[in-house]
């Protein structure tokens, strides 16, 4: 399936119709102008589903996208953050260049035991300015959180995770991380949540206003020796993108040290056309900004 | 409680004592012609010295067949313990007390015991051809799946019977689970699950369910009123090949597994294959994609076999087909954004449904319809349903938003399901009470 469309489905030149004659641009203008919307989670009223649909979508897809950015940027395996709730937010879209979104929305830890204990209260919040290029992969974000963790706590954690790493027996005998029953043994918790961490990167650069990512499963793990004191490691994820519903698998490399910027380079399978996606970052040197009360 | 697997030898490693005691009981069975050992008790006594050893040598020796010794006397230390019939318990019990020995009664009546052994042996024999054992909190392979459906229909035959709809692409059997309570041709409810064989979460919950409904039948009021004027089908695995495909090599597969000349890509996605909207944008026409609609219409035999049985029976209300993940519960229509006609009265059935289930273990789900929902899906089954004259058609995606996805851990099985249920539920009911 291509992408999901926005609609009104009409018939004629690019993705978002017509182009219109002059006189009439005036009036697509006011069209395409600022819709505020405020949202929760209920569904929208049946009398108006394609406007506010595509609004709720649009949102999720910017809350989403600036997580991954998020996540990568702060460089910290164990203070990764999921999507909780959007709050507010509103979409500018411009038919010529692509979909400008000012989004807040609160965010939960990461931490796939603690989603059977309902209401845990570890709440933070985020607000963000996310820009998709008509459909071009690495949206432009621009994203503030609330701090969740202490940092002080979180720079502990992070070295526990890399201690944990460096604990490894090498070569590594995994299989797929989960297992195919969903567990992830203890042990290999910290292999996993380091593999989320590049993956947010990867998963930030293809995200766009339609297509969304999952990290589904880790195929292979390859732990390489370091000069350095560095974590250094080859994987393979399986990436789930939800419109399309395929399953790309990605090789993923990794260079890690708590507290440093993390360096990643990537390489995805395409589909049928030789269509593949690589990059190359490092991590911004800039701590996240964070705000004390938001 | 963990299943056994079906197949393979009894198990049933029985604590040492109670091995030996069977061993000696049918030993003793055999020996004396299968005597009935009611009301024999063993006894257990503790020889201070050699004294009191003797004395229970000499018990042995006067009476020869008063008791018989399952530990003999042998040193001070050590406890003797001896059979004693029923008919001679009074009079050994005042030799022992006369005597100052000290004992215990180890068995208050070995008939018991041994009749509770011998059931217990014959149960383990039957593990892997019951229910009782079979563990819903785990996944299962299809060959577990299937052998637990005959188990299943076998023990609960008074309502549940199987039917074969069909065969695969590569021939293995589509069966369908029907629940009734008699009448000809009552109006239907239609479930199935595993339609996309990588959602194992469905398929467990599906026979979670199927087993709800059995137990809860004539004690939940509103399920019970369902079954006597309904009937409910229930196909657990929608596409065999791909589920086994699931087990055997690719964990993330999602079409069936059919094969055509001309491409080296396997498979069609059976929720692209309906007749309604076939081929439009929300499908593929590439066959290496995970949404390739198919040659043509119900061109895939797993899809074919559906509508030819819901087709012929004719009588079918509702439709529910069970997909994961997400959190939605959604109506028709997935190929358009056009709303259909009682969009009104499916959008506040969700909402009731939605509710039912957040109110189980506060998971939330959101609702609407497919094309708004998730998004624009062409050649979907509930849109079939729907344009077949099946007035409520729902679809489900499962657990979780993304965290496991596919991979969901199976501690969350029973949750899901008992939640799911409350939410079927409610859709039958409705069905039920809005009759057309």
């Amino acid at each position: 399936m291509q992408p999901r469309r926005p609609p009104p489905p009409a018939p004629g030149s690019g993705p978002w119709g017509p182009r219109p004659a002059a006189p009439l641009i005036a009036l697509l203008l006011l069209l395409a102008s600022v819709v505020a919307t405020a949202v929760s989670e209920s569904a929208e009223d049946p009398g108006q589903p394609q406007d506010a649909g595509l609004q709720r979508r649009l949102l999720q897809q910017a809350a989403r996208a600036a997580l991954h950015f998020f996540n990568f940027r702060a460089g910290s395996p164990s203070a990764l953050r999921v999507l909780a709730q959007v709050q507010k937010g509103r979409a500018w879209i411009n038919p010529k260049e692509g979909c400008k979104v000012d989004v807040v929305f609160s965010t939960e830890r990461y931490n796939p035991e603690s989603l059977l204990q309902e209401g845990e209260g570890h709440l933070g919040k985020c607000s963000a300015r996310v820009f998709f290029k008509n459909q071009k992969p690495r949206p432009a974000i621009n994203v503030t959180c609330t701090r969740l963790i202490e940092k002080k706590k979180r720079q502990q954690e992070d070295y526990l995770l890399y201690k944990q790493m460096k604990q490894l027996k090498n070569p590594l005998e995994i299989v797929s991380i989960p297992d195919n029953h969903g567990h992830i043994d203890p042990s290999l918790r910290p292999i996993w949540d380091l593999a989320f961490l590049g993956s947010s990167y990867v998963m930030w650069e293809m995200t766009t206003q339609f297509s969304r990512y999952y990290l589904a499963q880790l195929t292979s793990v390859r732990q390489w020796k370091t000069n350095d004191d560095t974590i250094d490691f080859d994987y393979t994820v399986l990436l789930h993108e939800l419109s399309t519903q395929e399953i790309i698998p990605c090789r993923i490399h990794l260079v890690w040290y708590p507290g440093k910027p993390l360096k990643v380079k990537y390489h995805c399978q395409g589909l049928q056309t030789p269509e593949e996606a690589s990059g190359t970052e490092e991590g911004s040197a800039v701590a996240p900004t964070e705000l004390s009360n938001f | 409680m963990q299943g056994i697997p079906g197949g393979g030898t009894c198990p049933g490693p029985s604590p040492m004592d109670r091995r030996m005691l069977l061993t000696f009981s049918f030993i003793l069975a055999v020996a004396l012609g299968q005597m009935n050992f009611t009301g024999d008790q063993v006894l257990r006594v503790l020889a201070r010295d050699e004294k009191q050893l003797s004395l229970l040598r000499d018990l042995e020796g006067l009476k020869p067949q008063k008791v018989d010794f399952w530990r003999g006397p042998a040193r001070p230390s050590l406890p003797v313990d001896m059979r004693a019939p029923f008919s001679e318990l009074k009079d050994i019990k005042a030799y022992l007390e006369s005597h100052g020995l000290a004992y215990s009664i180890m068995i208050k009546d070995i008939q018991v015991l041994l009749d509770e052994e011998r059931e217990a042996m014959a149960k383990s024999c039957r593990r892997e051809r019951s229910t009782s054992s079979f563990s819903y909190s785990t996944y299962h392979n299809l060959e577990e799946i299937y052998s637990w459906i005959d188990n299943f229909v076998m023990e609960h035959s008074d309502i549940v019977s199987k039917i074969q709809i069909g065969n695969s692409f590569e021939n293995r059997p589509i069966l369908v689970l029907k629940f009734s309570t008699g009448g000809s041709q009552h109006p239907a409810i239609w479930i199935d699950t595993g339609i996309h064989s990588r959602e194992w979460i469905t398929h467990a919950t599906g026979i979670w369910t199927a087993n709800k409904i059995v137990s809860d039948y004539g004690k939940d009021p509103i399920l019970t009123d369902i079954l006597k004027a309904m009937d409910i089908f229930i196909e657990l695995v929608t596409n065999p090949d791909g589920f086994a495909f699931t087990h055997s090599m690719n964990r993330l597969w999602r079409k069936n597994k059919s094969i055509r000349p001309g491409t080296f890509c396997i498979g069609v996605d059976l929720n692209r294959n309906w007749k309604s909207g076939f081929g439009g944008n929300g499908s593929n026409s590439n066959p290496c994609s995970e949404t390739y609609h198919g040659p043509f219409p119900q061109s895939e035999p797993e899809v074919a076999a559906i509508v030819k049985f819901i087709t012929a029976h004719g009588n079918f209300k509702a439709l529910i087909s069970i997909h994961s993940y997400s959190q939605m519960l959604m109506y028709p229509y997935g190929r358009s954004l056009e709303p259909v006609s009682n969009q009104r009265e499916l959008y506040n059935l969700a909402k009731d449904a939605v509710k039912a289930l957040y109110e189980v273990h506060g998971t939330e789900y959101i609702f609407g319809s497919i094309s708004t929902t998730l998004y624009v899906a062409s050649g979907i089954t509930v849109d079939w349903a729907y344009d077949s004259g099946i007035k409520y058609a729902f679809s489900f995606e499962l657990r979780d938003t993304g965290h496991y996805g596919f991979l969901l851990p199976a501690t969350q099985i029973i949750p899901t399901a008992q939640e799911t249920w409350m939410a079927i539920r409610t859709v039958m009911e409705h069905t039920l009470t809005h009759p057309y």
